[in-house]
């Protein structure tokens, strides 16, 4: 049993973080596509993943609820899954629509489905998606009963959006200043008549400059509209932070060897641990394993052409192999502590269900690639 | 075939980890090269480029690196600052408001403000003048976000058209909004890898890019792509000899894929398609930057490489 097959046997939510690039959605779906082939119930809630992915597990023409993968997409494997698997692909602009209707007074409706804020702040917004894939995390933990849930995270610009998103969240509804500016005018029942009490302030005035009169007025509206839903928003964004943090709830760190995602991938580590988050294990995606140093002594007795193009092929899959064991001996030593799962570079893009499998296989530690060593990394497999 | 040296403003973008910084990177020093005063842009990020080509980080100020190079990390609090002067003209009076706990509160839940300070700072840059009215900056490389964050990056200036009313945030999101969308000034370098995913998601930003974002996409640049080495005669040779077969039909493998993503790519962008080869070194460090730049040569200057 390595950490991730452990996680897959107890825990009851895995988010897959990481930069954008590095295989999270691939990860996710294997990680789900396991447990469920395991006897877990579980659901992989996924973000735009590629076609093919996606249809080799049966996932077509899915929105944003959750479907069950049929059985057939399972065939080629020659296997079936002890419980059920469901996958979902988020959509965010209807999360956020959902959730309004859903909590929003019925006679409010409209009003903030319409208003521009809104409508940027759901659709277009950078850091929007970030909450939204937790406020769904939320729903489904708290309403469905999958053994385990899967979710993949959009790929984040920065590891900080992602986990202060129900913190902004959560800071913007218990904001002192605003509850001071819109408690009168939410009490006179008029829009944005607080705020523009100070309509001739110099404070006032000056903002204006900056963003014009108006824009503060339509926002104050827009505040006012989903004031009577901050409440439930409050708790939601609580909801979210306590299952983040929940002792059943582990993140799975997905990441490439290559040494521009290093900084990256070390820098969240360490978020999680500050935010007292469980990084079950650390995935290194996509590692070039170091070819056999007997290779070398095979290739000598190809003729001479064929022998200097296979000689030349393993020079360079062993720099690449040398790259990336520096770049995973380094992790190692900066994520202490941490399990690391080496998946390789599998010869083709990994998209049908075959591949998943094998990825897996790797993931659950049933197949290995050897830790790389000091002497490796330093580059003395070249001859 | 068109230069890239005919426009101002490059916009390099494609999927996370496809190389955008590194290509940036070696499209800027070319630019330097070429005599052109040169300002290359991260936005918001763990700074690389400077890096790369064996510099220093330099910060959120625009500082040199070499002759004709300069550089700069645009970050949100020092271009919300900047931003904030260039409207107000006086620090006291940023101070005063810009500092005041209400303010910032509702400064904050402006949509896109952030986006709207850092795509306007680079913006900004695009518009210096020196003393005798000529542009400031001969060449400003953005290395700009992965895909879809590239698309609500950009896109910003006409979010903020739509969503605020007339007043002076339209109105310079109007004039950002003109600058992206003018072909003399402004073209998309897109950078792409030879597998499915990272081909796809090219052919998806520049289909976003150009409807949604108006702004064109000069060129793609195919990152780290095999050449054929083997033939099928040497594949059948290696018949005895499994792990050396494997070895070569997996190079054999990543070669075909190679040609697969360059024909995928121009047929269905129809613009040039720069490939470059992937680089062996132990480091990837300068001398690996100067080596991709000799490839990227046709895309800058319009003419095949020497």
């Amino acid at each position: 049993m390595n950490a991730l097959s452990e996680a897959l046997a107890s825990k009851r939510v895995l988010v897959s973080v990481g930069s954008g690039g590095v295989g999270k959605t691939t990860v996710s779906a294997t990680l789900a596509l396991r447990a469920a082939v395991d006897g877990r119930s579980s659901l992989v809630c996924t973000i735009d993943p590629a076609k093919r992915l996606a249809n080799s597990l049966g996932l077509n023409a899915l929105g944003n609820v959750e479907a069950e993968v049929p059985a057939s997409a399972l065939e080629p494997l020659g296997i079936t899954a002890r419980a059920r698997l469901h996958a979902m692909m988020l959509d965010m602009k209807q999360t956020w629509d959902d959730l309004i209707v859903k909590n929003a007074p019925a006679d409010k409706r409209e009003k903030i489905l319409a208003n521009r804020f809104y409508q940027s702040l759901s659709s277009a917004l950078a850091g929007s998606q970030e909450y939204v894939a937790m406020e769904k995390l939320w729903e489904l933990r708290t309403q469905r009963d999958y053994e385990l849930i899967v979710l993949d995270t959009p790929p984040t610009a920065h590891a900080l959006d992602f986990l202060e998103a129900p913190n902004r969240v959560l800071d913007f509804l218990d904001n002192e200043a605003a509850r001071w500016l819109l408690t009168p005018a939410l009490a006179a029942g008029k829009v944005g008549l607080s705020l523009f009490n100070l309509g001739s302030s110099y404070m006032a005035k000056t903002i204006s400059r900056f963003t014009g009169t108006e824009t503060l007025q339509e926002l104050a509206a827009f505040m006012l509209s989903i004031a009577p839903m901050n409440e439930s928003f409050r708790v939601r964004a609580r909801g979210v932070r306590e299952l983040l943090e929940a002792e059943q709830t582990g993140f799975v760190l997905v990441t490439s060897p290559g040494r521009e995602r290093l900084d990256e991938v070390v820098h969240f580590h360490e978020l999680l641990e500050q935010n007292e988050m469980e990084t079950v294990a650390v995935v290194v995606n996509r590692v070039h394993p170091m070819p056999s140093p007997s290779l070398w002594e095979e290739a000598q007795s190809l003729v001479p052409a064929r022998r200097a193009k296979v000689e030349q092929t393993l020079r360079e899959m062993t720099l690449l192999a040398e790259q990336d064991a520096r770049g995973i001996l380094e992790l190692q030593a900066a994520c202490e502590g941490t399990p690391l799962v080496q998946v390789p570079r599998f010869e083709l893009d990994v998209h049908d269900i075959g591949a998943l499998w094998r990825t897996g296989r790797f993931l659950m530690g049933e197949e290995v690639i050897p830790l790389p060593t000091p002497q490796l990394a330093a580059g003395t497999g070249t001859p | 075939m068109g230069a890239l040296f005919d426009k101002r403003l490059w916009i390099v973008s494609g999927k996370g980890g496809v190389g955008k910084s590194t290509v940036a990177a070696a499209l800027a020093l070319r630019s330097a090269r070429a005599g052109r005063r040169t300002l290359v842009c991260e936005v918001n990020t763990q700074e690389r480029i400077s890096g790369l080509l064996g510099h220093r980080p330099v910060g959120p100020q625009v500082t040199a690196l070499e002759a004709n190079l300069w550089a700069v990390d645009v970050r949100p609090q020092e271009a919300m600052r900047e931003y904030a002067l260039m409207v107000l003209r006086f620090e006291t009076l940023y101070k005063t408001v810009f500092e005041n706990k209400v303010v910032r509160y509702f400064l904050r839940f402006i949509p896109s403000l952030q986006e709207l300070v850092l795509l306007g700072k680079i913006l900004f840059h695009a518009q210096e003048k020196r003393p005798d009215g000529q542009p400031l900056w001969d060449t400003i490389v953005m290395d700009a976000p992965a895909t879809g964050h590239a698309i609500t990056f950009l896109r910003v200036p006409q979010v903020l058209m739509q969503t605020v009313p007339p007043g002076p945030m339209a109105r310079e999101a109007l004039k950002m909004k003109d600058l992206l969308e003018d072909p003399a000034v402004t073209a998309a370098v897109l950078v792409s890898l030879p597998e499915d995913m990272p081909v796809n998601e090219t052919l998806e930003l520049h289909a976003a890019l150009r409807d949604q974002v108006r702004v064109r996409t000069h060129a793609a640049v195919l990152n780290a792509t095999f050449p054929e080495r083997f033939t099928e005669d040497d594949l059948e040779a290696l018949v005895d000899h499994p792990e050396l077969l494997q070895l070569a039909r997996a190079h054999h493998a990543r070669a075909a894929q190679t040609v697969l993503a360059q024909l995928k790519l121009e047929r269905n962008l129809h613009v040039p398609v720069h490939s470059v080869p992937r680089i062996f070194t132990p480091c990837f460090d300068r001398s690996a930057i100067e080596q991709i730049m000799t490839h990227l040569e046709p895309l800058v200057t319009g003419k095949a490489a020497p």
